[in-house]
């Protein structure tokens, strides 16, 4: 594989001391050749357990795996207020994301349904056919930008379907998620763009809830509707909170799972002995997605903000500061994993914090799990070998938002 | 050997009913379907259990050794 280690400005040049931590001056936001930020991670958390950045208005970075799961698990302490520490007051207001305890929960009742693998599964057949008809199309070509050409789109598709909007928006909402996720890392330049973004998404669902009005029971398989229906406490949703909800729904399905299918592909074309494995152990699939989401974490970090002042694994954290989680160092720390730093396709007892850790765990993670079981297991059986074909190196998105491969070019025999 | 599920604890990331599907399954939320309760695990069921246990993110599982 090719993470290779890069110049960074870890913590071991660092010359000054916050709060007894090494200051760093790191911007996480620029694309960088792919594997650079976990090389970052790494050198970070094997430098010292938390750092302070200067970088903006500054914050902590806490790079280890027990610290960051008790960030995760410590919502009174660590509010999920804001959860980008560059940007500690944000103009949006994401549900459930962004709520704390005790509101979280009552929201996630709500939804958790919704997204449950019961759900999930009684959804698998359309999504195995979906997928089965995409590759279908591309396997002839020998060739494709898997990124563009199904990494974003199925899960798009699969999205839309699963919350009852037609699949013929795809385009619109995908264009949607990439300026977002252009700004959410803090790229001045990309701002306007991103806030364009939320205002096109809300729009979208805002004519959505317009249209349902006058329904007396929501439509079947309408996310929307079953919204506009649902209580908080016994009252009904208001239009604000629906639209808080469907906003990052749509940010937070599609994009993730993009980011998450490019490393396990490019993992995939890297590795003929685990196409290999999996084609002739397909049960093992669900495993091997699993190691990936440990392995390939593509949430860089997590943000938080204190809630009061208080001692956390001996810094000294002031209310209203930012600390930031370092997921990706902590998926990958030796301290608490065995052979931490290698992809095990067979690997027992898998655990991680892909999906976070505590209340705020991914609603959907059973949705993105199946999406990624089923890409893998219907990809393999018709194209079975491939490779990355030749092209510049390859890059990812920076680390601010979730890391995600610009572009993966894979090639293979047609008709062999 | 017995297997608690501590509520509290338990987000619902589905690792246990996954790798122990004959011992555990979910409710109609995701969660694992006895949370705060406590049962009971045959002697072919230990491994099973400890998988479960094992693979838990949230350490929500515990195994009770009987009296």
């Amino acid at each position: 594989m090719s993470d290779t280690a890069q110049t960074t400005t870890s913590g071991n040049g660092a010359e000054s001391t916050h709060g007894g931590c090494p200051v760093v001056h790191l911007d996480f936001a620029p694309t960088k050749e792919a594997g650079c930020h976990w090389a970052q991670a790494e050198e970070l958390r094997e430098a010292a357990p938390a750092y302070y950045n200067d970088f903006g208005s500054g914050y902590w970075i806490f790079t280890r795996h027990d610290a960051v799961r008790d960030i995760y698990k410590t919502p009174e302490l660590f509010s999920s207020e804001s959860i980008t520490p560059w940007e500690p007051e944000p103009a949006y207001r994401f549900i459930p994301t962004q709520i704390d305890p005790p509101d979280h929960v009552k929201y996630r009742k709500i939804l958790n349904p919704w997204f449950s693998p019961k759900a999930v599964e009684e959804a698998e057949p359309r999504m195995r056919e979906l997928c089965r008809g995409l590759v279908a199309e591309i396997a002839p070509r020998g060739e494709c930008e898997f990124i563009g050409d199904l990494a974003l789109l199925y899960p798009t598709a699969v999205f839309l379907s699963f919350v009852g909007v037609p699949v013929s928006e795809a385009d619109r909402f995908v264009a949607f998620v990439d300026d977002f996720f252009g700004g959410f890392s803090g790229d001045p330049e990309k701002l306007p763009a991103m806030a364009a973004a939320l205002q096109g998404i809300r729009d979208y669902w805002e004519a959505a809830l317009a249209e349902r009005r006058e329904d007396q029971a929501p439509r079947e398989g309408d996310l929307a509707g079953y919204l506009m229906h649902a209580t908080f406490e016994d009252r009904p949703l208001t239009d604000t909170e629906i639209l808080d909800m469907l906003q990052v729904l749509v940010l937070a399905g599609l994009d993730t799972t993009r980011g998450q299918l490019g490393y396990m592909f490019r993992h995939l074309a890297d590795h003929p002995e685990h196409r290999r494995r999996l084609i002739e152990e397909p049960e093992l699939i669900p495993n091997a997605v699993e190691e990936a989401l440990r392995f390939y974490t593509i949430i860089f970090g997590d943000g938080r903000k204190v809630t009061r002042d208080t001692e956390f694994y001996g810094v000294p954290l002031k209310k209203g500061e930012m600390v930031y989680g370092l997921v990706s160092g902590a998926n990958r720390d030796p301290r608490h994993y065995e052979r931490a730093g290698e992809y095990v396709i067979d690997r027992e007892r898998i655990h991680h914090m892909g999906f976070a850790n505590g209340p705020h765990r991914c609603l959907g993670a059973h949705l993105a799990r199946k999406e990624m079981q089923v890409v893998v297991g219907e990809w393999l059986a018709q194209i079975p070998d491939f490779e990355l074909a030749p092209s510049e190196p390859l890059v990812e998105r920076g680390g601010g938002a979730m890391l995600s491969l610009a572009d993966l070019p894979l090639r293979w025999e047609v008709g062999a | 050997m017995r297997l608690h599920v501590d509520g509290d604890v338990c987000t619902g990331h589905g690792r246990c009913y996954t790798v122990a599907p004959d011992l555990l399954t979910y409710d109609d939320e995701g969660f694992v379907s006895i949370r705060d309760e406590t049962i009971a695990i045959a002697s072919e069921q230990l491994a099973q259990a400890e998988d479960a246990a094992a693979s838990c993110p949230e350490e929500a599982i515990s195994l009770i050794e009987d009296e």
